[in-house]
């Protein structure tokens, strides 16, 4: 009895767990507004990277759409599937010759917790890693890129737009 | 007069005082750039004859028409007979090119070759002396898609079995392939997700590597990173160092690593810093040799450091205690010229091979008749193969 019990306790404890971790999930979706970024004069390079002043996200159990200027010298709407598999299609990008080229695009997304990772690449040598978090009202994302140069990192913070 | 004998004699002791104290007085600064001492700026291939252009016989005039080899991060050169080449794709020519095109993207004189986009095949190729392929490693190129190919090439020289390590920069690992290239039998780092200076289970953008002789390694960590993390020979990560900054130990682009001396001491390229810096093999700071910033370091058979510099584009020699022995070469896109050396590398018999990451070409440089000896760039020996394996 005392085993029965117990079983139930401990099944019982891991759907209460495996949806809390389920629910613990953020949902981005949303119109957000540039509030602050560190640095301030962050070295972005041809766009790539660079902080947009308003982003647009629409989030689904299965992806996450991103409308941004970040990837480059024109605004994108792009997607990234959240069971971490590869989404890759063609579109324009500024190269590292500074010209503009259609280039392959390649993006997949991860949670980690509660914290979510979207990594982004394309074949004009741009990549970047944005960790996502949500807390009290503020999107805040740590932004790494690379580009044939050194390495950049910055983080930004974001608030509802009203 | 006795009064001013004095003075003159203070002055002389204070002058040859300088001049001794002044441990690396031989790198002299003109005009913010440096200027090397010995090696005149005439001495533009050194000891070498000038390099045939159209080695190696694999790329010219075409590995396939219509392509050129494009940017070449890096070369090694395991012997004579057999070289292998860390090409970062080929890249597209125009329709029409001159007649007097000679197969490598720095004829054009415009931007450098790591600017367009490549076409990523031929990644990893072996040559021979006379730059006929030997094996073209295609079964890898996919590992370069979405980064910007191989960044160098080397096998330890301690190592009998003669694995072929690959670092990709882009794609923040390291690869160990058998010496034939058939198996890749170890990763390092996790491919395209990097880490900072903290985690030792992840690179940003790795440079280069060597090793000491128990096969113990060293990789400096990188474009992203600013450290060097020292491996047991299995590739554990034993220990770490470095934080981005200008003082002692910290990095700005550590780009190349070179092993060696008694004891043995870790010679690393912070680029960004324009100096070398020198530490022990647990990460204790030496010294650092100001004026430079190359590239790439080799550690020479004779136990001397060959620096490939990015501000000049000299190739020139160190002793483990810093002094500039030797110096020779200049920018330019035509033979004997370099334009952006990124991996130097010898073989036994005195042949130095360059590869330029913008002009876009590996050069092959043979001793002149007479070259002294002590000018020439000797690759250290590789140890014995292993029994069964040949090629």
């Amino acid at each position: 009895m005392i085993v029965r019990h117990g079983m139930l306790l401990v099944v019982a404890l891991t759907v209460g767990a495996s949806a809390g971790w389920a629910q613990a999930k953020p949902d981005f979706s949303g119109t957000w507004r540039l509030s602050g970024t560190t640095p301030p004069n962050y070295p972005g390079s041809a766009g790539w990277g660079v902080p947009s002043p308003t982003v647009s996200i629409k989030q689904s159990p299965t992806e996450i759409t991103i409308q941004s200027g970040q990837y480059g010298a024109t605004p994108m709407s792009v997607v990234y599937k959240l069971d971490g598999s590869d989404t890759i299609w063609d579109a324009p990008s500024v190269t590292q010759s500074g010209t503009t080229a259609t280039v392959k695009w390649r993006t997949k997304a991860r949670w980690d917790g509660s914290k979510l990772i979207l990594f982004t690449w394309n074949t004009a040598l741009n990549q970047m890693r944005d960790v996502m978090t949500f807390n009290s009202g503020t999107l805040t994302i740590a932004r790494g890129t690379e580009q044939p140069g050194p390495s950049t990192n910055a983080t930004l913070t974001y608030s509802k737009a009203q | 007069m006795r009064r001013r004998s004095l003075s003159i004699a203070a002055w002389l002791v204070v002058l040859s005082g300088f001049l001794v104290l002044a441990p690396r007085a031989s790198l002299q600064q003109r005009n913010g750039e440096p200027t090397f001492a010995k090696g005149g700026a005439g001495e533009i291939t050194g000891q070498y004859e000038v390099p045939d252009p159209n080695w190696p016989q694999w790329a010219h005039p075409y590995p396939k028409p219509g392509y050129i080899w494009g940017s070449q991060g890096g070369v090694f050169a395991e012997s004579a007979d057999r070289i292998y080449l860390a090409n970062r794709g080929e890249l597209k020519l125009p329709d029409k090119v001159p007649n007097n095109f000679p197969g490598n993207w720095g004829f054009f004189n415009q931007m450098a070759a790591t600017q367009p986009i490549a076409n990523m095949v031929n990644c990893i190729v072996v040559v021979d002396r006379n730059g006929k392929l030997i094996e073209a490693w295609n079964q890898w190129d996919k590992l370069f898609d979405w980064g910007r190919g191989p960044h160098q090439v080397y096998i330890s020289p301690y190592d009998p079995q003669r694995f072929v390590w690959v670092v990709d920069d882009m794609r923040h690992v390291i690869y160990r392939f058998t010496h034939d290239g058939k198996q890749l039998v170890q990763t390092l780092g996790m491919l395209d997700e990097f880490g900072e200076n903290d985690d030792l289970t992840r690179f940003r953008r790795p440079t280069m590597i060597d090793w000491l002789p128990d096969g113990t390694f060293f990789v400096a960590d990188g474009y992203g990173n600013t450290r060097v993390v020292k491996f047991d020979k299995t590739g554990k990560a034993l220990l770490k160092w470095g934080t981005r900054g200008t003082g002692p130990g910290q990095f700005n682009t550590p780009h190349g690593i070179a092993v060696g001396g008694s004891p043995p001491r870790v010679f690393v390229s912070d680029r960004g810093n324009r100096r070398i810096q020198v530490f022990d093999t647990d990460g204790k700071f030496i010294e650092e040799w100001p004026g430079i910033a190359p590239h790439s370091l080799l550690m020479s058979a004779d136990e001397h450091v060959w620096a490939v510099d990015s501000l000049t584009d000299r190739i020139v020699k160190f002793d483990l205690s810093g002094h500039v022995e030797y110096s020779f070469g200049q920018f330019g896109t035509r033979p004997g010229y370099t334009w952006a050396m990124h991996q130097i590398s010898a073989d036994s018999e005195g042949n130095l091979y360059l590869s330029e990451v913008f002009g876009g070409r590996t050069q092959k440089y043979h001793p002149k008749p007479g070259a002294d000896p002590t000018k020439l760039v000797w690759g250290r020996s590789l140890m014995p193969m292993a029994a069964g394996r040949t090629n």
